[in-house]
């Protein structure tokens, strides 16, 4: 059972949440329903993540994940809300081969994973705390950490130059 | 031992002055010494010669032992290592005075014969090389150096062959001097393949120590590879084609290199294996057969030659094809006595030549000369030498060496080798008096304005052909008195260990045979006085009543042609071949061919490219997905 | 059976349909969202791990914060890319972008 000190249930009600909801944004025709049933989704793994007793990564999914990207999604959809018209189908013509594929690919998968020999495994909580996490961060993990922020620089710069309009050219 | 110190730091400078010498001409001559090119290399072949006799000395003193030092390592790969060794011997002794002596004088005579030539300096630096690459030749102590001197005078024969290399027939002789040998290398290396394989070193006293374990088939390959590469660089039948030709260089460098010394290379290198040939008896007999015949085919071929220096170039061919005799027939230190004396005489011979030619300006035909006796009289007198010392009359050198080779013919029962020798040493009279009666006697037959500038040479190319002429006339009986256990017999000993000596017999059968092949040279000489002097006319009558006889000799038997027809022309056929079947179809189809399938291939495989990102998402997906199932499957299991 | 399996098992799932919906959808912003479905499917995975492995010692914890920052970096770009797109061809169908079509 989904162990912890919680009851088995809440992990079954929350993983069909989330897999609710994660089929939901492929489901949704209208763009801005997906949009909110990937918030939804996103609540429910943010959740899973305090279940597993990883507190500092579910804030910072509600913060990033529920409020950061799910808005920059949304913005975009605002800004290229177009009549989907003349396009009656909202999946492509791969859908008939890619169904089966992503079945089989769940099926395998998870055959693998359950089969799979994952060593000593206890059912006692092992995440660390978030005394833990920043002391592996800034000590352990610090040239990937400082990497990452100069992604993130990088990545705000990029996303300026593409989204601005060229004015001066036309 | 006493004096080895004195000896290493002979024999390393023996090698090392030449070859600094040639890289400061070469990086110098040009811009610096000009004119006074010579003056190093002379000066440093000078010390090397006088080393030279040194060590010779030194060889005398100490006969029972041979000097054996190996510098420093070479090639050091697992099994096979080889040494810059060096190996002093009595055999290598005489090497050394021939290369040391010669090569000086001839140093000396090239001041004055290249003067003002534009590539002076580029003459004597090639000249060092050469030296260089001899004395790396003759006192290497493994077979591997040996033919690195091999190489390298092989090198600066086709460098001073082509010297004057805007000359279209001199460049193209220099080529053929190079691919030539080049048959006769890939032999010899071959050979050193098989000695190596066999015995497992290259050093000299390694493999012959092995000599007598090594089975006589395989002994007997090794033996005839290794003649192989003695066949191509001492030109004998039927690698001597380049020969000849090379008498394009300048005159010095017939002297020196392509009569003195590394056309003898071949015949120090058959006698340096002397242990392996004395266990082979066929490859002997071949030898011999070899010699043999290259001795009176290119006699023959001489006596017609009109060139004065093709006539000497068939003349060398033919005493080279004398020492291969001697060697076949087991005359070994016979052998190595004519070399020696050869060397002298022959290199004389060709430097008298250059002084005629110098003194003609610059004519070689033999047709447009006459009379020079008097106008040239020091050039007539050295020259006279060499031709008596060449024919082998009593008592100048040629005559002891020749007659203990056909007296060691005679005593081994090799009769029609004797009498071959016999008239090849009557065809020797013939031509070497036909250049001399010629080229000094009767009436002048250049033209008024050739016959005005007739002068004797400079001090220093005369003074070099004075110092030529004495060992020539005197070098026989000197070394090789008595016959058959003369001093150079007692010498050479230790490297001809198992030859039986003989004593030679004065009166009967010894004595008789002297006197039989004196009397045949003599004849000769007759023969040409009375055809080139008293009645003038008759080698042409002669010529046009043997017209097959006469035209065989005067194109050389037709070698060139043949090999024109078969090695050359098929070539080119094949290669013509190569060009426009192979080439043309198979490689440029292929590559056509190839480019063709790439480009339908590409043809089928464009729709895959649809450009839209989600297709190749599902391939990536998809593969993933093979790959997972193949991996768990590969791991699980 | 063991609680980690559960764990992953959602993960699995989960990350299937991210891909279905990646492979199948026509809005491209569909896709964007899509794409983050398989990253929180790995993220639960890496969390679960860390949480019950002995010897993980919190790293996998670590790696979904790393790929939380990262995806929100992938997000700006890749929405800006997209509207950069749209102005140009107005259009967000994935199969309108063929350009490169062979």
């Amino acid at each position: 059972m989904p162990g912890g000190d919680f009851h088995p249930w809440l992990f079954f009600i929350l993983a069909a949440w989330i897999l609710i909801c994660g089929l939901g944004v492929v489901a949704f025709k209208k763009v801005m329903y997906s949009a909110a049933s990937m918030v939804a989704c996103f609540l429910g793994v943010a959740f899973a993540y305090a279940l597993l007793n990883a507190p500092l990564v579910a804030v910072v999914q509600i913060l990033v994940y529920v409020g950061a990207i799910s808005i920059v999604i949304i913005f975009a959809i605002m800004l290229t809300e177009v009549q989907d018209g003349g396009y009656d189908l909202f999946f492509n013509r791969q859908a008939v081969l890619a169904a089966p594929l992503a079945v089989a690919a769940a099926a395998v998968l998870t055959v693998v994973v359950v089969t799979a020999d994952v060593g000593q495994i206890g059912d006692k909580a092992l995440n660390p705390s978030v005394k833990g996490i920043s002391l592996l961060l800034f000590k352990g993990y610090v040239f990937p950490f400082e990497l990452v922020s100069l992604v993130l620089v990088a990545a705000m710069i990029g996303a300026l130059v593409l989204a601005r309009k060229e004015e001066e050219k036309s | 031992m006493e004096g080895t110190q004195y000896m290493k730091i002979a024999v390393a400078l023996i090698v090392l002055l030449p070859l600094a010498g040639f890289i400061i001409t070469l990086l110098l001559g040009k811009r610096l010494f000009r004119a006074r090119s010579h003056i190093l290399p002379v000066a440093l072949v000078t010390v090397t010669a006088v080393l030279s006799v040194y060590a010779f000395e030194w060889v005398v003193r100490h006969p029972d032992t041979a000097f054996v030092w190996n510098a420093f390592s070479w090639v050091a790969a697992g099994r096979f290592t080889v040494e810059w060794g060096f190996l002093v011997d009595p055999l290598t002794g005489i090497m050394l005075l021939v290369v040391g002596i010669i090569g000086m004088l001839v140093h000396y005579y090239s001041i004055g014969y290249m003067k003002d030539d534009p590539g002076y300096y580029r003459f004597f630096a090639y000249l060092n090389l050469f030296m260089f690459a001899m004395f790396v030749l003759i006192l290497a102590n493994n077979y591997l150096l040996l033919f690195l001197g091999w190489e390298g005078v092989g090198l600066c024969s086709y460098l001073l062959i082509s010297f004057w290399f805007r000359k279209k027939s001199a460049s193209q002789a220099g080529k053929k001097a190079f691919l030539v040998n080049r048959v006769g290398d890939f032999g010899f290396t071959l050979g050193m393949f098989l000695i190596f394989v066999t015995t497992g070193t290259l050093q000299f006293t390694g493999v012959f120590d092995k000599a007598e374990m090594i089975g006589s088939g395989t002994l007997l390959w090794i033996c005839l590879l290794l003649f192989t590469g003695a066949v191509g660089k001492s030109a004998q039948f039927p690698l001597h084609v380049w020969l000849p030709d090379a008498m394009e260089g300048p005159t010095p460098v017939s002297a020196l290199i392509h009569a003195a010394t590394m056309v003898n290379a071949g015949v120090y290198m058959v006698a340096r294996s002397y242990p392996l040939f004395v266990q082979a008896h066929t490859a002997m007999l071949i030898v011999m057969i070899i010699g043999t015949f290259t001795a009176i085919y290119s006699a023959y071929i001489a006596i017609t030659q009109n060139d004065i220096k093709k006539v000497i170039a068939y003349s060398t061919i033919s005493s080279l094809g004398f020492m291969f005799m001697a060697l076949g027939a087991g005359a070994w230190a016979a052998g190595i006595f004519y070399l020696f004396a050869h060397g002298f005489f022959k290199g004389l011979l060709f430097l008298c030549s250059g002084s005629v030619i110098h003194a003609m300006g610059g004519e070689q035909d033999m047709r447009n000369m006459g009379g020079l006796r008097k106008k040239i009289p020091i050039t007539f007198w050295t020259m006279l030498i060499g031709a008596i010392a060449l024919i082998g009359v009593f008592p100048f050198a040629g005559f002891w060496a020749k007659d203990e080779i056909l007296g060691s013919d005679f005593s081994g029962g090799y009769y029609v080798v004797w009498a071959v020798g016999i008239v090849t040493a009557f065809l020797t009279a013939v031509f070497a008096f036909r250049l001399i009666f010629m080229t000094f006697f009767g009436k002048s037959r250049a033209s008024e304005e050739v016959q005005r500038h007739i002068h004797e040479s400079a001090k220093v190319m005369t003074i070099p052909l004075v110092l030529l002429a004495i060992p020539a006339a005197l070098l026989g009986i000197l070394v090789g008195w008595p016959p058959d256990t003369g001093w150079i017999h007692t010498f050479l000993q230790p490297v001809f260990f198992d030859v039986e000596r003989e004593k030679f017999v004065w009166v009967g059968v010894g004595g008789g045979l002297m006197v039989f092949s004196v009397a045949v040279a003599l004849l000769g000489v007759y023969v040409a006085y009375v055809m080139y002097i008293r009645r003038t006319e008759l080698p042409g009558r002669l010529a046009a009543r043997l017209p097959v006889a006469y035209e065989a000799s005067f194109n050389k038997m037709y070698m060139d042609q043949v090999y024109e027809v078969v090695p050359i022309r098929s070539t080119i056929a094949f290669a013509g071949w190569l060009w426009t079947f192979f080439d043309v179809k198979v490689i440029d189809g292929a590559v056509n061919g190839l480019a063709r399938l790439w480009e339908l291939l590409g043809e089928r495989l464009r729709p895959l490219q649809t450009g839209r990102v989600q297709n190749y998402a599902f391939s990536i997906f998809a593969g993933m997905l093979v790959l997972v199932v193949v991996l768990a499957w590969v791991w699980g299991s | 059976m063991n609680a980690l399996y559960w764990w992953l098992t959602l993960a699995v799932l989960l990350f299937c349909i991210g891909a279905f919906g990646v492979l199948v959808r026509r809005n491209v912003i569909v896709v964007v969202m899509c794409l983050e479905l398989m990253l929180n499917a790995v993220n639960i995975a890496l969390v679960a791990i860390s949480n019950f492995r002995a010897g993980a010692l919190g790293a996998g914890t670590l790696f979904s914060l790393f790929i939380i920052t990262l995806a929100a970096a992938e997000v700006t770009v890749g929405l800006a890319i997209v509207i950069a797109n749209y102005r140009n061809r107005r259009t967000v169908q994935t199969d309108q972008y063929d350009e490169l079509k062979g």
